[in-house]
């Protein structure tokens, strides 16, 4: 093991020698108001073009609004119906998909480089020119909150959208950038329209790859897409959220597991220039099998299957959390865990292999960020938006060797520290007594959170 | 050096209903082989574009070897074989794979184990010592062994008996092969993952676990002839195994066939507050030319925004579903072509799929149309340039060929196939599916 950690500290050079000819690709251009970032990648014919909008979630009137704007531009046009732009998509073998957070929101095209002209062409005028029929809209709305009420399917995602809101109380993030039941039924063709011309008039960078002629897009965008970039932010009061650290139990009926959730919401000055500390905390806590909650969790006494940890950030605002999940029996014990093993990171009780190994691991696997064009895109995205420079991406691995078992106990000390973590549990209602022998239970509707 | 060459056949200009696709000659992979004395296959492919390489090892074996009483062996017998061997022992190769920036995981089908690694070009050798030692030399220690019973059974919580979608797959899997080996669900029953012994998992991993019934993909920045010595050294004494072949020769593909006649209807309660449904049809066995047919049907129908299943239930004035999709899937020795979703509240499902089984054979006269097939090869050249992406993607698009048609070349018969299937073809083999019976399974919790 030792030798194996020896070994990735002296291919630190080589590993820089081929991140640097990475980033070397990454080329910076304007067209006009557009921001442009662009790698030339020829493996395929085939294009990726990532729309990012400095506009999110955070500006929307209500929840879910900025999301129906992407989502029913393709409802029609004064030119095409729903289902001719269906089949057109289809037709080009066209991926549109649409991501809104709190802070950006990103529309992205992928295809074949022959059809790129027409295709995008197409999405420009769904941009310019999106009707919003009332027809096509209460059918979505329809659609949308039958969805939401199903969210009791997946007991996971229904404790992920509890805890979510429970940590973010009492913060603008709190809301759900999805929507929800009551939002649904606020929308109207007024209201997408006037958020469509929002976003075209947000800053945006365009995050394009693919083979030498996907550059042709610059023709056809600055032709007809009608975007420009004069819209400026309004200033995002950032509060504190209201959470107690108490329990908090979503009784599902005839759960024979629950799922559970504990961590925080984090700000930006705690997180300021210690990104990859947190990232190699949240590796060391739930990054793979060798990691701290699958081992304690599922190794060593069979209470999961599998456990995660993140740290994860836009630009203001973040979350730490813990994500696992075990039968209702042994859901205290599976939290108890947990709550040791903070205890433990924090008190710097660390072992020393075990840092190591997790040293090994991150600088080793770093060459994967590479693998995948899209994935390194999207990556340079969010370092983008975040005011980072591409040179920490570089560094990352000298970064991470030069971390300490201190500067692990000191993350997890400011991440997660125990007595301010909220846990959300989703299981059955049996839980409130066993859970109260840990904290406070309080019993929450999951129906209020949809 | 280059790995695959791509002629451009469709580059010459946008697509056009007229435009024939030639999917067949848009991908050339150029692979090296090696076959040992014992029966070991291993493909070889080098990319050297970053210093990392993938590894997927196949075995053939799946729950369709499994019987009663051991149902769920060969998933369980999968998590056994991260828990260590002779040479790296208990829990170790997790973290040598981990601690050299690897990553590992595994997944049992019906047909067949997996195991990948995705690793730095470094750990070549130590890699495939690992994959040697644990194919012959597995611990199945006791402890880890009964620890691991708990997990997988957490697995199937998660996986099925807490999730509506889960709990459906597995009731339509059972009833549209009821009295089959497909039949069985590849996780297993509670009580076989809680008393299947030791013993009873030591006699499979060695039926099962040999060079014989195995095949090994690589994929990256690798030196090939230095691959081909260390699999030659580190598999090479390695001992066939004496009855896997009886026992793949004992699987008859007509033990295969459900022999039910009539349309059945399925109600389950479970907690999803709106009906989920899956109507299902049984169809032909992977490689069968019929199979790439249904798969175009499938596409037609139940794929992307435009898809006619999604203009009929989906994107209408008042919504009869809120999702709806159809899928063919071919398993090795048989078939079953599905169309699901969730319906929106309110609706009656029986009245719904007697309208539904209309529509599907209403649309083998209305919807196959040549431009519809030419949609679903864009799409299909789409995806595979997606799934090859990776060392990971290719090295699984590969093997999966070697263990089910015997041969990784087979895919150019396949994207052959794909070319020349016609209008005519589809509409016949949508009348021939759709004037099946068929199986319909519902979750409800309005269901008794």
């Amino acid at each position: 093991m030792r030798n194996k950690i020896i070994f990735a500290l002296i291919l630190f050079k080589s590993i820089s020698a081929f991140s640097a000819s990475f980033l070397n690709n990454v080329k910076r251009d304007k067209w006009g108001d557009l921001e442009v970032v662009w790698i030339e990648d020829d493996k395929f014919p085939r294009y990726n073009a990532i729309i990012y909008f400095q506009d999110g979630a955070l500006n929307e009137e209500f929840s879910g609004l900025t999301q129906a704007s992407f989502e029913q531009m393709s409802s029609g046009t004064s030119k095409d119906s729903q289902e001719e732009l269906a089949e057109y998509f289809d037709f080009y073998a066209t991926k549109l998909r649409r991501a809104v957070t709190h802070e950006y929101s990103t529309y992205s095209i992928q295809g074949l480089t022959k059809d790129i002209v027409p295709v995008v062409t197409k999405v420009c005028e769904m941009f310019k020119d999106a009707q919003f029929p009332e027809v096509e809209l209460k059918s979505y709305v329809s659609r949308s909150k039958n969805q939401i009420k199903s969210i009791v399917n997946s007991h996971s995602t229904l404790a992920d959208r509890v805890f979510r809101e429970v940590t973010l109380t009492g913060t603008p993030f709190a809301k759900s950038a999805e929507g929800t039941l009551e939002s649904f039924d606020k929308l109207d063709s007024v209201k997408l329209k006037k958020r469509l011309n929002e976003l075209n008039k947000a800053r945006k960078v365009l995050y394009l790859s693919g083979p030498a002629e996907a550059y042709k897009l610059k023709e056809v965008i600055s032709k007809n897409c009608p975007w420009s970039s004069e819209k400026s932010l309004k200033k995002i009061e950032l509060t504190k959220p209201e959470t107690q650290s108490a329990i908090y139990l979503v009784p599902v009926n005839g759960a024979n597991q629950a799922q559970i959730r504990i961590g925080r919401y984090v700000t930006a000055n705690e997180i300021l220039g210690k990104n990859d500390s947190y990232g190699f905390l949240a590796g060391f806590l739930g990054g793979g099998f060798t990691s701290k909650l699958i081992q304690e969790l599922r190794v060593k006494r069979g209470l999961t299957y599998s456990a995660g940890a993140y740290v994860s950030m836009q630009r203001d605002y973040g979350r730490a959390g813990i994500m696992t999940f075990s039968k209702t029996e042994t859901t205290p014990e599976a939290i108890t865990i947990v709550r040791d093993i903070f205890t433990d990171l924090s008190a710097n009780k660390i072992d020393l292999q075990e840092f190591k190994h997790q040293q090994g691991h991150q600088i080793g696997s770093f060459a994967f960020a590479f693998e995948e064009t899209n994935a390194f895109l999207t990556q340079i995205m969010i370092y983008d938006h975040q005011n980072r420079s591409l040179s920490e991406l570089e560094k990352y691995p000298q970064i991470i060797a030069a971390l300490t078992p201190e500067a692990l106990s000191q993350a997890s000390l400011e991440a997660f520290p125990w007595e301010r973590l909220t846990i959300v549990v989703v299981g059955d209602k049996s839980l409130e007594k066993t859970l109260s022998r840990i904290r406070p239970v309080k019993i929450l509707d999951y129906k209020k959170f949809l | 050096m280059r790995i695959w060459f791509l002629s451009f056949a469709l580059l010459l200009g946008c697509s056009t209903v007229k435009e024939t696709a030639t999917l067949s000659k848009s991908i050339n992979i150029d692979v090296e082989e090696l076959k040992l004395e014992n029966g070991l296959v291993a493909l070889i492919v080098r990319n050297s574009k970053l210093p990392i390489f993938s590894i997927q090892t196949f075995y053939n074996v799946g729950s369709k070897n499994e019987v009663p009483g051991i149902t769920g062996a060969s998933h369980l017998l999968e998590h056994m074989m991260f828990k260590g061997a002779k040479k790296y022992g208990k829990n170790k190769i997790d973290f040598i794979i981990e601690g050299s920036g690897g990553s590992t995981n595994a997944y049992t089908t019906n047909d067949m184990t997996v195991y990948y690694e995705n690793m730095p070009s470094s750990e070549l050798e130590q890699i495939l010592d690992i994959e040697a030692d644990r194919m012959e030399n597995l611990l199945l220690d006791n402890e880890d062994f009964n620890k691991e019973r708990d997990v997988v059974l957490e697995e199937r919580k998660m996986r099925y008996e807490n999730s509506p979608k889960g709990q459906i797959y597995i009731e339509m899997m059972s009833a549209i092969f009821k009295g089959t080996p497909y039949g069985r669900s590849v996780i297993g029953e509670i009580q076989d993952i809680k008393n299947v012994s030791r013993d009873q998992m030591y006699q499979y991993f060695k039926r099962f676990y040999a060079p014989n019934n195995a095949k090994i993909i690589l994929v990256g920045d690798i030196d090939i002839t230095k691959a081909k010595d260390l699999i030659k050294e580190k598999f090479g004494k390695i001992s066939s195994s004496p009855t896997v072949e009886k026992a793949h020769k004992e699987l008859k593909e007509s033990d295969f066939i459900p022999n039910w006649k009539e349309s059945q209807i399925i109600s389950r309660k479970g907690e999803s507050p709106n009906p989920l449904f899956m109507l299902g049809f049984t169809t032909y066995k992977s490689g069968h030319p019929k199979g790439y047919g249904l798969d175009v049907l499938a596409s037609i129908i139940g794929s992307g925004k435009s898809a006619s299943l999604v203009k009929q239930y989906v994107l209408i004035e008042k919504p009869i579903a809120s999702s709806i999709y159809a899928s063919h899937q071919s398993l090795e020795k048989t078939g079953f072509f599905s169309v699901g979703g969730e319906l929106i509240k309110g609706i009656n499902l029986k009245e719904f799929r007697d309208d539904l089984v209309k529509k599907l054979i209403s649309f083998c006269e209305t919807e196959i149309t040549a431009k519809n097939i030419q949609k679903v090869k864009n799409n299909y050249l789409a995806l595979l340039y997606s799934g090859l992406d990776t060392n990971s993607g290719l090295a699984g698009f590969l093997g999966e060929r070697q263990v089910v048609f015997g041969d990784w070349r087979f895919y150019k018969s396949e994207l052959d196939i794909f070319d020349k299937v016609s209008e005519q073809e589809v509409k016949g083999l949508c009348r021939e599916t759709f004037s099946r019976p068929s199986v319909l399974v519902s979750v409800w919790n309005k269901n008794k």
